[in-house]
């Protein structure tokens, strides 16, 4: 597909990468030619020099023509303008970063004006994949398939786990009392392996496992990792995303402090966030930390707008005791350095947003039935958990798993049919309409046909 | 240098050399003439050489830009050895270093010829001689990067390091729809000159031959009197041709898409065409006086000599070294200049000639006026100061290779000043033909070895424009990484 990005910083630039990864023919927008000279090496995309509001610009970059456009300036405005022009010249899709909580009331009427048909706002999105991952404590990251039916989970085997030294084909004859989950990913020293039947965890390793939601549970508590709930949250940075946040989880009933160094803004989001606890302080200052109840709090969670003392106040309180912490921080290449330190929670709006994109774009650009339900990353990229619809017409309905071929690079995790979750096994067959989520190392996948074959 | 990609790219490049003798395998089978083994052999040497690089596993896969460079420099100077190798082993050629002179010559699309006697040799190695021209027309790595699977995702380096101009303008957001494209345009142009020779009388043979010389603004011609051979028709149909492949590529595609703004707003091109139709006029009238046949011969002649010279391709129809010394002199300034950016030709190019002027303009403009504050434009967009300063490195690098080429050629060879000078800078801008003893009657045979190896050198310079060249002499490219 012909894509126009708009904005060539961080978003833009990694969603390009991504773009163009798949296979998409890809646009470069920016303003600023440093940035634009920097991508043209590492790009295989056009570059051109210009407002993303200017009409000439976007008629050089041939929106006319062009499947879908992303506006992802800094600013809310150029990007919804963009959106507006580029519709109005013949683009057939656009999506906008639109962020300012001011627009959130007036976005859906702002949206239909506008010609947006998608706004994607980064932090908010942050925010309610930070809600969702409190709600379940005990796992790293949790995403959800076959709304909601199927959930993955992820962990780190530590040394006296039962799973650990334990060959996958043995797995549930040694340990009888284990609830069956299906182990579908295991990450180790960078690299993902999908686990076949003589893989053996070893201590440190990332598990991914995927089953339906009460047995992921009882998995956990079996482990001995347990699901207490979460009642009470510390929000380190007043940033946007601590307020959508902190406005979901008091809707949840659960207590929440935040910590603002700026007394202007501590007093803005004060006013806002009526009831919550809003601390105007400096949330790196370790005593401030402690004497607010640190060690008494369920979570902890710095998101101010720097990644370092997010990281460093990060550090201190899984050191001190806190059983949850999720970290924002949107340097990519940190992610693995602190997976390695122990804290499992990290968390990036950029690429929140960007996966949220490439969704939308994957399920524009596969034309068949058997579209892309939801994606996940794993990994930054490395692998991906997709959920397929079966197509009727697809040669590999009602064909017993074992007679079919599944591509080596990926692993067929679960079949949803009438909302029964179920682990496949070589009798099991795919059937019209059934959700099947597939977990591959091989990303950029659009249908079904290219993992299983007859 | 990652020493591994390098060594597969080179072998990519290598199985795509044996594969493009291919066709003059086929033509020289059809006509028998003996050379057929020269090219089975260096289809198998190279493939040979090729396919172990194909094994190595490099770790990483992202070419650097320097790399990239690198990489363009050395595939050239890689692969016109293996292409000079059927000129050896068909003994069409005294020597290798004679070999490997008249292969750089076809690869740079020079055109420049150490051959005193071209009707007696076998036809398979004149076509391989010919195609030479086509493929560096465009480009190796261009065809590589069009047909093969990418190998890095950084592949842009390859093309840009290869494409002539200041600047590198993608057509396609893809760099291998982009090369595709371009190929396209390329093939497209030759069939349509293949076909217009074909039915001005042409036999099939000659007009590949020529429409390969043309297409890559080289020069090499099958005849000892080059186009002169030909009827005025065909001296007509291959003068537009070498004009039309003088200008940039970008404008054929606009041309394809129907976009008339992109064409009117390129100023390369107008002042292109302009120069061209004026110093044809200039030198027709200077050389109707001793034109025995009349003006249109004068305009024929004057027209073919200076778009063969302009486009940098060298093919003659009059002995130009005994025209005036005014039209002598306006054909070795537009041997310099050459022809438009992303074009097949050689040269310094057009568009960075006006470039300096209006940047000097500016400069001049300032001195009056210290507090003005002027941006330099260019085809409608402003141009940025850093790639003003390029230009200016640029000017001094390809005015250097000139210089020390000329003093290194009064080592190497004892000739005169003319000769020296034009044949320096007629391989530097990949035109063919000089003055004096390299006019268009005179060749290169006469040349010592240690000479024909400098110009060798300068043709592929000239091709890559210096840097790709220049930087296989820095050692900083060599360490290992």
């Amino acid at each position: 597909m012909r894509i126009v990005v708009i904005g060539g910083g961080k978003m833009g630039s990694s969603l390009a990468l991504s773009l163009i990864e798949e296979g998409h023919d890809v646009t470069v927008v920016d303003r600023n030619e440093s940035v634009l000279q920097r991508s043209m090496d590492t790009m295989d995309a056009m570059f051109i020099k210009g407002s993303g509001v200017s009409a000439n610009t976007l008629k050089e970059a041939d929106v006319q023509h062009a499947d879908i456009l992303i506006a992802a300036t800094m600013g809310d405005e150029i990007n919804m303008l963009s959106c507006l022009t580029a519709k109005r010249l013949g683009a057939q899709y656009t999506i906008a970063r639109i962020r300012d909580p001011e627009y959130l009331t007036s976005l859906p009427f702002l949206q239909k004006e506008l010609s947006i048909d998608y706004a994607i706002n980064p932090e908010r999105a942050t925010a309610r994949e930070i809600s969702r991952m409190l709600r379940f404590p005990f796992a790293g990251s949790i995403e959800t398939f076959a709304r909601g039916r199927v959930e993955m989970a992820d962990f780190r085997a530590a040394e006296g786990d039962p799973v650990v030294g334990v060959p996958m084909r043995e797995m549930y004859k040694k340990n009888r009392h284990l609830p069956q989950v299906l182990f579908c990913a295991v990450e180790r020293d960078g690299e993902i392996i999908i686990p076949k039947g003589d893989f053996v965890i070893q201590p440190g390793d990332r598990v991914h496992v995927v089953s339906d939601v009460a047995t992921i549970t009882d998995f956990f508590i079996a482990l001995g990792k347990g699901t207490t709930s979460i009642r009470s949250v510390i929000i380190m940075g007043g940033s946007r995303i601590a307020y959508y946040l902190a406005s979901m989880l008091l809707g949840m009933k659960i207590k929440v402090s935040i910590i603002e160094i700026n007394p202007e803004k501590a007093r803005r989001l004060s006013e806002m966030l009526p009831g919550a606890n809003i601390i105007q302080g400096d949330g790196t200052d370790q005593e401030l930390l402690e004497s607010e109840g640190l060690t008494d709090a369920h979570a902890f969670i710095p998101v101010s707008d720097r990644d370092e003392e997010n990281l460093m106040s990060g550090f201190y309180a899984a050191q001190r005791g806190v059983k949850k912490v999720i970290v924002k921080s949107s340097r990519d290449n940190y992610s693995a350095i602190m997976h390695n330190m122990g804290l499992d929670s990290i968390i990036s709006p950029k690429t929140v947003a960007c996966n949220s994109i490439l969704r939308t774009v994957r399920g524009r650009a596969s034309r068949s039935y058997a579209a892309v339900e939801r994606m996940y990353r794993l990994m930054e990229g490395k692998a991906e958990a997709l959920e397929f619809i079966a197509e009727a017409t697809a040669d590999y309905i009602h064909v017993p798993l074992r007679d079919l071929s599944v591509t080596n690079d990926a692993l067929i995790a679960v079949i949803v049919r009438d909302g029964q979750v179920m682990v496949p096994f070589g009798n099991d067959t795919i059937e019209a309409g059934d959700h099947v989520v597939v977990i591959s190392r091989r990303t950029g996948l659009s249908s079904l046909d290219q993992v299983v074959k007859r | 240098m990652n020493y591994k990609l390098v060594f597969r790219l080179l072998g990519r490049l290598l199985l795509m050399e044996a594969a493009l003798m291919v066709p003059s395998l086929a033509v020289a089978l059809i006509y028998r003439e003996g050379d057929a083994m020269a090219f089975v052999y260096t289809i198998v040497l190279t493939a040979v050489c090729g396919i172990p690089a194909l094994l190595l596993k490099p770790q990483r896969d992202d070419l650097t830009a320097r790399d990239g460079m690198a990489v363009a420099g050395l595939s050239w100077v890689i692969l016109s050895f293996f292409g000079a190798l059927p000129f050896v082993f068909s003994r069409a050629m005294p020597s290798l270093a004679d070999a490997y002179f008249e292969t750089c010559s076809g690869f740079s699309t020079t055109g420049s010829t150490i051959l005193t006697e071209i009707e007696s040799l076998p036809r398979g190695v004149l076509f391989w001689r010919s195609f030479t021209h086509w493929i560096g027309g465009m480009g190796v790595l261009v065809l590589t990067v069009a047909i093969l699977p990418r190998l890095s995702g950084r592949t842009a380096h390859l093309a840009r390091a290869e494409s002539p101009g200041p600047t590198f303008s993608k057509l396609l957001p893809k760099m291998s729809d982009t090369a595709k494209m371009l190929y396209g345009l390329y093939l497209g142009l030759t069939v349509i000159e293949a076909v217009l020779l074909l039915a001005a009388g042409m036999n099939v043979y000659d007009a590949l031959i020529h429409a390969f010389g043309t297409a890559g603004t080289g020069g090499f011609s099958n005849y000892n009197n080059s186009i002169a051979h030909f009827s005025p028709l065909i001296q007509w149909i291959i003068a537009v041709f070498m004009m039309l492949f003088g200008v940039n590529f970008t404008i054929y595609f606009h041309l394809v898409r129907r976009e008339k703004e992109p064409i009117l707003q390129n100023e390369e091109l107008w002042a292109y065409l302009g120069i061209t139709l004026t110093i044809t006029l200039i030198i027709t009238f200077n050389i109707l006086p001793q034109t025995k046949e009349g003006f249109f011969t004068a305009l024929r002649n004057a027209f073919f000599q200076v778009t063969a010279i302009a486009s940098t391709t060298g093919f003659s129809t009059a002995n130009f070294d005994a025209w005036p010394l005014l039209s002598r002199v306006l054909l070795m300034v537009l041997l310099c200049v050459g022809a438009c950016a992303g074009s097949t030709a050689g040269g310094f190019k057009l568009s960075r000639v006006l470039l300096l002027g209006k940047s000097a303009y500016r400069d001049l403009e300032h001195t009056l006026q210290p507090r003005k504050v002027a941006v330099v434009r260019f085809e409608g967009k402003p141009v940025q100061e850093s790639t003003l300063a390029q230009l200016g490195v640029y000017l001094f690098l390809w005015l250097g290779l000139a210089g020390c080429g000329t003093l290194l050629l009064a080592v190497f060879q004892k000739t005169d000043l003319g000769t020296a000078v034009t044949a320096t800078l007629t391989c530097l801008s990949n035109v063919g033909p000089g003055l004096n003893r390299v006019g268009p009657t005179g060749n290169f045979a006469f040349f010592s070895t240690p000479a024909k190896v400098l110009l060798s050198f300068l043709m592929l310079a000239g091709r890559l424009e210096i840097y790709p060249i220049l930087i296989l002499f820095s050692p900083t490219v060599w360490k290992k990484n």
